[in-house]
This record gives C-alpha cells, structure tokens and sequence, in this order.
C-alpha cells in the first residue's frame, strides 16, 4: 500500500495539480502575472532537477549550470531569428547543442573529483559565459537576441496564456519523469555509487570517468531544454541571465529542498521563484527575507526540506523488506 | 632591452596578483580546517572595507590605526560568522554525519544565505553606489621606477600580503595553535579523539582567516578608492579559483597561483581584448587541473 | 550620514504610498515603474524613484486633473525574469495605463515582448538599445541615443584636431553602439581610430588598458563608460601619468565623478543636453527640489527620469478623464516641443526623441559648459 502511496499516488496528485488544479486556478484569475510565475516555476524546476542528476544523485558539485541553460536559450533564439526554424526545431536542438558542448567540456575535466571538479566547472561556466557576452558575431554580444517568432506547432501558432502553460507543463513534465526514471533505476544506483565512494564504486567495475561524462552530458541537455523554454515564453535572452548568480540560485534550489532528492528538487525551484515574489510588499527587504529564510530553512533542515534518506538507514530497510516478505521486482531502485 | 611597456604591463599584472593572494590566503585558511567553500569570505572583504570606511569618516584616524581596526573588527566577524554559519552545522560530530556531503553542502549553503543577507543588507543601508573617501587616505600616489609607474598602495599591499603570508607560516609551524590547526585540517575526528578542542581551533581558524579578508577589503578598497557592497565578489571567485590551482592545503601555493593569475590576466591584456581576459586567467585554470588533478602544489593528501 | 538620511526620505515617502487613501482609489490614475531598486544597479533606480516622486508630487500638487496619479514601483534588480514578471504584473492591473522604465536595455527589452503583446505603452528613460524602440508601436525611450551622441561627439574632436582616437566602452549593448555611431562619423570627417577595446562594468583595475592605449599615442580618448567607471578609469590614469583628452558622453555626467576622483577628473570633456546650473526655471526647480532630499545636484540620468515621467505626466493630461493605453501611447506619440530639463522633447515617427546637445567640460571640480 504505501509502495503504492509513494510510487503512484503522489506523482498523479503532483500531475492532477499541475494540468488541472493550477490551471484551473489561472484561468479563474485570468491573470497574466500567474502565468507567467508558474511558468518560471516550472522552467526553473526543470533547470533544478537537470541539476539534481548531477548534483544531487552523483554528488558532484557543478558551478556553471546556467551556462549550459544559456547555450540552449541561445541555440533557440538564435535558429529562430537566424535560420527560421520554429520550436519543433529549436527545442530538440537547444539540448543537443547544450549537450554536445557538455560532452566536449567533460572529456578533458571529468577526472576531477570533488573540489576539483567544482572549480572546473565553476571555470566552464564562466568561459560560455564569456563567449556569450562577447562573441559579438555570432552572439550579437550583449545586444542580445530577441526572437519575434512565438510557439508554433505544426503550423498551429500557440498563443494563449493558458496554451503556452500547458505546453511547458507538458514538456516539462515529460523531462522531468525521464529524468526521474534515469535517476530511479540501477544507472541511479550507479550514481549514487559515485557520491558514496567514487573509489569504491571504481573497483566494483563502475567506470566513474564514463559515468560522470554521461551524467554532465544529459544534465546539459535537460537545461538546454529548459533554456529553449525560457527563450520562447520570454522572446528575447541576453548574456546577464547566464550568469554565476545563476548558477548558485539553481544550487541553492536544490540543496534548499534537499540533496538528492528529486521532488525536493522542484519544491526548492518553486520556493525560491515565489518567495521574491511573494515578498514584493515588503519592498527593498525582500531579497534580505529571502536570505534569511534561506537560512533558517537551512539551520533547522540541514537535510533540506526532503533529504533523501540517509544511505545507512535505505540499506536497513532494503536488508529488512528481503528478510521479511517475498523478495520481489519492485524493490530495486530508490523509490 | 625590454620594451618598458611589457615591463609596466608586468607590474600591473603582479599588483593584482598580490591582492588576489591577499584574499586567498585567509580562504585557502578557513577551507583547510573545515573543507567547505566559504562563500561569505567575499562579504567578510567587503563588510571590512564599509567598517574602514566609517572609521575614516568618523573620526579620520592615522592609516595604520584604521588597518589595525579592522583587522581586529575582521577577527570578530570571523567569530560572528563561524559562530552564525558554521557551528550549527558542527552539533552531529559522529563519523557519518563528518562525511556526509548532504552536512558539508549545508554550511555551503548557509554561507551563501549569510553572504546574500550582508550583501543585501548593505546595499539598503548604504547604496549599491561607490562610497565617497577622503582623497587623503586613498594609497595610489605614484612612484617612478625608472620606466614603470606603481603607487604606494602597491608597496603596502605587498609589504602586508608578505607579513600575513610569513606570519601565518610561522603561526603554523611553530606554535601549538598552528598545530592543533594543521590536526584539525588533517583530521577532524582524529584531533578530536587526541584532545584538541575542535570547536576552538576553528573559531581561531575563522578569526585569522576573516582577520585577514577584512585587512584585504579596506586596503584594497583604498587602492582603488572604491567600495561598494557589491565588491567582494570578483576577488572572491579569483581567490577560490587560485586555492584550487594550489592545490587545497598549501597556503604558499594559493599565493603563487594567485599571483600567476593576475599576471596572465595582466598580460592577456596585451594580446587580446581585455574583456576577454578572464577567459585566459579560467582556461589556465582548466590546463592546470588537467595535468595536475590536484592542483599545482596540491599534497597527496587523502581525498574531500 | 548618507546612510540615516537615505533612510528618512525612504520612510517618508514610502509612508504615504503604504497607506494611500481608498477614498480616491477610485478615481487615480495608476502608472507602473519597473526599475532596479535592489541589487547591484539599485543606485540607478534608486535615483530615478527619487526624480518620479519629485515630478509625481509636484504634479499632483498642481491640480491640473481632478484626479491624483499614483505611481506604483516594482523592483526588478535588473534581472530579466523578474522584470517579465513585473510586466506581466502591470498588464493585469487595468487601472494601469502607462508604464515607465526599465533601466537597463536588456530587461526594458524582455518586459517589452510582454507590453507589445498587450498593447501597453512604455517609455524608459535610459534604454539605449538600437532596436528597443523597433519593437512595436508601443515602446519609447527619453535618452538621446548614440546615433546623436557619437557623430556630435566625434565632430567636437575632429574640430579640436584630434584626428588619432582611441575608443574604450563598456560591454553591453549600450557600449556597442557608443564605439560603432561615433567611428563612422569620425572616419568620414577623416580621422582615425587606432583602437577600440571593451570592458565589463565594474571593472576595478584599467591600468592594462591605460597602458595599451598609451602605446597607440593617439590624441584623444573616446569612453562610453557609467559614472563610476569614469571615475575609476580617470584616477588610473593620473597615477599612470597619462594625459590624454578624454571625451565621454552624457552616461558619465554625474557630479560622483568629481566626488569620486576629485581633482583627476579634472579636464573630462563630455556631451549632455542637462544642465544643472542653467537659468532654465524648470532646471532651477527640479535641482532645488533634488538637493532638497539628496544633498547633492542630480546627474543626467535623474534628469532623464524626471523628464521621462513629466512626459507621461503629460499625456495623461491630454487624455483624461478618456486614459486608456491606447489614448495614452497616442499623447506619447504626438509629444511635441515638450519644455524638460533635458531640453524640448518632440518623439519623431520612430519614437526616439530628438535632443539638442551641448559640451560641458570639468574645470575647477565643477561641469563648465564650453564653447570647444
């Protein structure tokens, strides 16, 4: 029953609230504003869960997120303005570009590890950061690229508040869940492998160095897509979005709401997107609230809001449920 | 003969280098005994400065009293800090919780909530502008050396990164207290199991090493005439990325990647645009890690 | 003490917009200004806030519509997300019939996706980007840009004799077209950029630069910096014992310069339409009324923020008691001759303002307008 609570039951009442309650909602205000919060929102869980593979279910400690989120807005904009490819284009190639350049960067540094590797990508990301903003020929530099074309599927132009939501809801539901089942199965298992012990994991015939480049890689591609999204539902993207500051919000995200685990995650998103603005009444002290409630949440939940359970007590209950009642299928992975 | 203007692009080069080491010789400190990225050092830097600067506006005391004051103010921020950002983070001292990076990421994180609130909060209080100085305690009066021009700020600045960088090296190798530091770097638990206050060690660690942020923040601060809420933020990052180049625990080796980093920055100049030379100072970064995994003076030391 | 001063003027004017009387919500007309009150670009916004409540209060004070104007302010920290979101925030709000701002270009440009979508007007008084006011019919901006400023700019210097120039300017895109308007003109009349180099804002350190301009030798130096980079660069140069005639344009005029570098911002010549000290009684009004709160005289872009919202003061005045965005972007586009302290405004077809110029140079510690 309670497997069925966790494995089921939540991820349709998380669904049930994203395509009918929220909209619901929305559509009831009719406000432009909520759209365009819960749009964040969801860009930027997307962004916070892309990051959680690499962060949270491999361990490593990745600074530059927001440059690849760039890369992807960026390839978006720039096909669209450029060469007239419309999103169905531009949103599969805004991840494979994203990750194509994640995969070229991680074959020389994924042999770091810990602080090492933090600092190397901290390196990377400030790198694109600087290609963006100062490749004036291809990039337009700091001019930005603005991007006239809205969303247009097949032929159909998608204008509405209430459409474009339920697209991004979908694609990023649709991310979400493949990244869910990467990070819930045994390729999770090896992941977290690598954040226990990397050494360890090395000589049980993980190979870590491959590991950590596929992880880099498929993280950058989901915050392409993410990057895609932002690009399409704001029509224009310019370097300042892409920054280190970033980066260290996505971070804070996911550790706000709990390493390592992947619904922490998105509620670390969704705090951290509707906390500034929630505050907007309490005028030039928001940013200080938000600091300060970062803080306490941190204080009082070192673990984050949803900590996974400490791999300690997972192995106890994985030792007791085998002892206990028939061994079955369903116990593999982390659910 | 050289061209005296590679010679004046060198000079340069090394005075930003020095106020690199400068920052990251207190950060390579505070990461050494707790090996957690401490993301308030730059706020350390820059709340030192904003406490110069009032000490200076209001009562306009002798140079070396203001350096003094704040490095006394930086020591008890130090103990503020730790205190406010670090040891609630310490109360599970059991093996798992030591490793646990879900712990070490947490005072990462409220180090970064600390530094968020400062910054913000100095921005209320004072303006996100450039403080206006008196012109008389600003140390960038220039001096000749043949065909390269430095300023005495690049003298001072040099004088007390050596004095810190000397000072420290002695405090560690030759005191009780550096070496209950150096145990508690080394291992935690292992100096706690041999009786060396650990919670005392690190606040002593936290003082030097914000000591020494905060000395940085008002003096460089008075070099360039500038200080903003926003200023610590760009010596931070350099400084973290020349620890790593070190290589963790060498304090020297911080200063010398620190120094090679201003003068790649320096010199880049020359080649290419300026606003492309972060790419040089971060590509070097990412060719070192290459071939030194564990930085340039980096200790085989057991892994983090 | 800039501090507790600051903080009184906060209190008493956020005071009365907290608790604004319900009994005359009814009939307020409501504008919105985004702008960067936080952050590291908050002086900026927090200077423009400063110069819409000066022009707020005196117009209601004035009585020139039966209603008051309230002006609600949302903090974007120059960030582009949340300045979308403010947009957003305004369309909803149909009381809202105007907007002014952002500051930078990047974030005016974002929110502008969202205005042009729902026909909204909004007039920023410093976004600077070529093709901010392209976007649709709904954008105007209350900056003289580049396509002014550089060739009057580059013309003063060829007058001089200045025929080698180097050109410095930030990295964004206002810095872009800073270098690109003023080189054309400048090798039309014949003369010469020898070099042309950008930097990120807040650079601290311009000696490398300093030092590979002075290997150029040329005559002048061409800067498209803010305030405080001006100041940061002429202290540098000094201590490097430089002299070079530095020329900037009216993003630099700001009496911090002179605060800031003191006696090394000595002989900075530069372009401006706003003059503090001039005899103009709007000029006269405006400065006495800003060094009133602030202590100091305003700069440029204050200026610009204050003219910017006396224009949609004004529009709203032709309108009412008919404000509707539409009638209110009508208004803005049939500005004409509007007398502000940055000179008569008129918006021509493309909805750029066209300014009259003027030189001022720093002599003495104080902006000197001259002839040369």
């Amino acid at each position: 029953m309670s497997e069925f609570v966790r494995g089921r039951l939540v991820p349709l009442l998380v669904l049930l609230v994203v395509f009918a309650l929220v909209p619901y909602g929305l559509a009831k205000f009719g406000k432009g504003y909520f759209f365009q919060v819960a749009q964040l929102v969801l860009i930027y869980a997307l962004l916070a869960v892309s990051l959680h593979l690499v962060t949270g279910a491999a361990g490593l400690l990745h600074l530059g997120h927001a440059a690849f989120y760039g890369v992807g807005a960026y390839v978006a904009a720039l096909l669209g303005t450029e060469m007239k490819l419309g999103f169905l284009w531009g949103l599969p190639a805004a991840g494979l570009a994203a990750a194509a350049l994640a995969f070229v960067v991680a074959l020389p540094t994924m042999r770091l590890v810990s602080i090492y590797f933090a600092v190397a990508t901290l390196a990377i990301g400030q790198m694109i950061h600087t290609v963006l903003l100062n490749w004036v020929a291809v990039t337009k530099g700091p001019n930005g690229v603005m991007l006239f074309s809205g969303i247009t599927l097949f032929g159909t132009p998608v204008k509405s508040p209430i459409a474009i939501y339920f697209l991004v809801a979908g694609l990023v539901a649709l991310s979400i869940w493949v990244l869910h089942r990467l990070s819930h199965s045994y390729y999770g298992n090896a992941l977290r492998s690598l954040r226990e012990d990397d050494q360890c994991a090395d000589a049980m015939g993980v190979d870590t160095v491959r590991l950590k480049i596929e992880v880099f890689t498929v993280s950058a591609f989901f915050a392409g897509i993410a990057g895609a999204l932002w690009a399409y539902t704001t029509g224009y993207v310019s370097p300042g979005d892409f920054g280190f500051n970033t980066s260290i919000l996505v971070l804070a995200m996911i550790v706000v709401g709990g390493l390592g685990s992947l619904p922490g995650a998105i509620i670390g998103a969704a705090l951290l997107i509707l906390l500034p603005e929630v505050l907007r009444g309490v005028g030039d002290l928001r940013n200080v609230m938000v600091g300060i409630v970062m803080f306490v949440s941190i204080l009082f939940l070192p673990r984050g809001l949803l900590g996974e359970v400490s791999a300690l007590s997972l192995v106890r209950r994985g030792f007791g449920l085998k002892w206990g009642a028939a061994p079955s299928d369903r116990e593999v992975g982390w659910r | 003969m050289i061209d005296p203007y590679y010679l004046q692009q060198l000079a340069i080069g090394l005075s930003q280098g020095v106020i690199y080491a400068l920052m990251a010789i207190g950060f390579t400190l505070i990461f050494g005994v707790l090996n957690v990225v401490n993301f308030a050092h730059g706020e350390v830097y820059t709340v030192g400065a904003f406490a110069g600067l009032l000490l200076i506006t209001a009562f306009a005391p002798p140079f070396l009293v203001v350096l003094f004051a704040v490095l006394a103010f930086g020591a008890a921020l130090g103990f503020g800090l730790e205190r406010i950002a670090f040891k609630p983070f310490r109360r599970f001292s059991d093996e798992a919780s030591l490793k646990s990076r879900a712990m070490r990421e947490s005072t990462l994180m409220s180090s970064l909530a600390v530094s968020i609130v400062v910054r913000e909060g100095l921005e209320i209080g004072f303006g996100s502008q450039m403080q206006t100085l008196p012109f008389d305690y600003l140390i960038n009066k220039p001096i000749e050396l043949g065909p390269v021009t430095i300023v005495t700020g690049d003298v001072i600045i040099f004088a007390v990164a050596a004095v810190m960088l000397g000072g420290l090296q002695y405090l560690l190798k030759r005191t009780r207290i550096g070496l209950s530091i150096r145990a508690v770097s080394a291992n935690p638990l292992g100096a706690k199991y041999v009786g060396i206050d650990t919670d005392r060690t690190i606040i002593t660690t936290f003082a030097l090493g914000s000591m020494m942020g905060a000395g940085a923040g008002i003096l460089v601060g008075l070099y360039y005439g500038a200080i903003f809420p926003a200023m610590g933020f760009v010596p931070g990052i350099k400084a973290f990325v020349a620890m790593v180049m070190g290589g963790l625990s060498s304090i020297p080796g911080a200063v010398v990647c620190a120094l090679l980093l201003g003068l790649s920055e320096g010199l880049a100049t020359t080649f290419i645009s300026s606003n492309w030379a972060d790419m040089v100072a971060y590509g070097f970064l990412i060719v070192t890690l290459i071939f030194f995994p564990q930085g340039l003076f980096g200790a085989g030391r057991e892994r983090v | 003490m800039t501090l507790t001063r600051r903080h009184l003027v906060a209190l008493a004017l956020a005071a009365p917009a907290a608790f604004a009387l319900p009994a005359a919500a009814a009939e307020t007309v409501k504008l919105g200004y985004q702008l960067p009150l936080t952050g590291n670009t908050a002086q900026y916004g927090q200077d423009f806030k400063t110069a819409a409540e000066i022009a707020l209060a005196r117009f209601n004070a004035s009585g020139r519509i039966p209603a008051k104007v309230e002006i609600v302010f949302e903090d974007s920290r120059s960030d582009a997300k949340e300045g979308v979101t403010i947009a957003r925030k305004f369309v909803d709000d149909e009381k809202i019939v105007g907007v002014l701002g952002d500051f930078t270009s990047g974030v005016s440009m974002a929110a502008a996706q969202v205005y042009k979508e729902a026909g909204m007007p909004q007039l920023s008084q410093t976004a600077s980007h070529p093709d901010y006011t392209k976007i649709s019919e709904w954008q105007f901006r209350n900056i003289t840009t580049q396509a002014g400023e550089g060739p009057y700019n580059a013309d003063w210097m060829v007058a001089k004799g200045y025929k080698k120039v180097a050109v410095i300017a930030e990295q964004t895109d206002w810095g872009q077209s800073v270098t690109k308007y003023f080189a054309d003109e400048i090798a039309a009349k014949g003369g010469k950029v020898v070099l042309t180099e950008y930097f990120n804002r807040g650079l601290p350190d311009f000696r490398s630069l300093l030092t590979k301009i002075q290997r150029e030798k040329p005559d002048a130096i061409y800067t498209g910096f803010f305030y405080e980079d001006a100041a940061n660069f002429l202290k540098q140069m000094k201590q490097l014992g430089i002299a070079i005639p530095v020329y900037s344009t009216s993003a630099a005029h700001n009496q911090k310069v002179i605060e800031l570098a003191g006696a090394d911002a000595e002989g900075l010549s530069l372009t401006t339409n706003f003059l503090p000290n001039s005899p103009k009684p709007e000029v006269k009004e405006f400065v006495a009324e800003w060094v009133k709160v602030r202590g100091a005289e305003p700069g440029q872009f204050p200026a610009q923020a204050f003219d910017a919202v006396n224009i949609m003061l004004e529009a709203v005045v032709k309108t009412y008691p008919k404000s509707t965005r539409a009638a209110i972007r009508d208004a803005l586009a049939a500005t004409k001759d509007f007398p502000g302290v940055t000179g008569s405004t008129t918006f021509g077809a493309d909805r750029e303002p066209v300014k009259q110029l003027s030189k001022v140079r720093i002599v003495g510690g104080v902006f000197t307008p001259v002839a040369d």
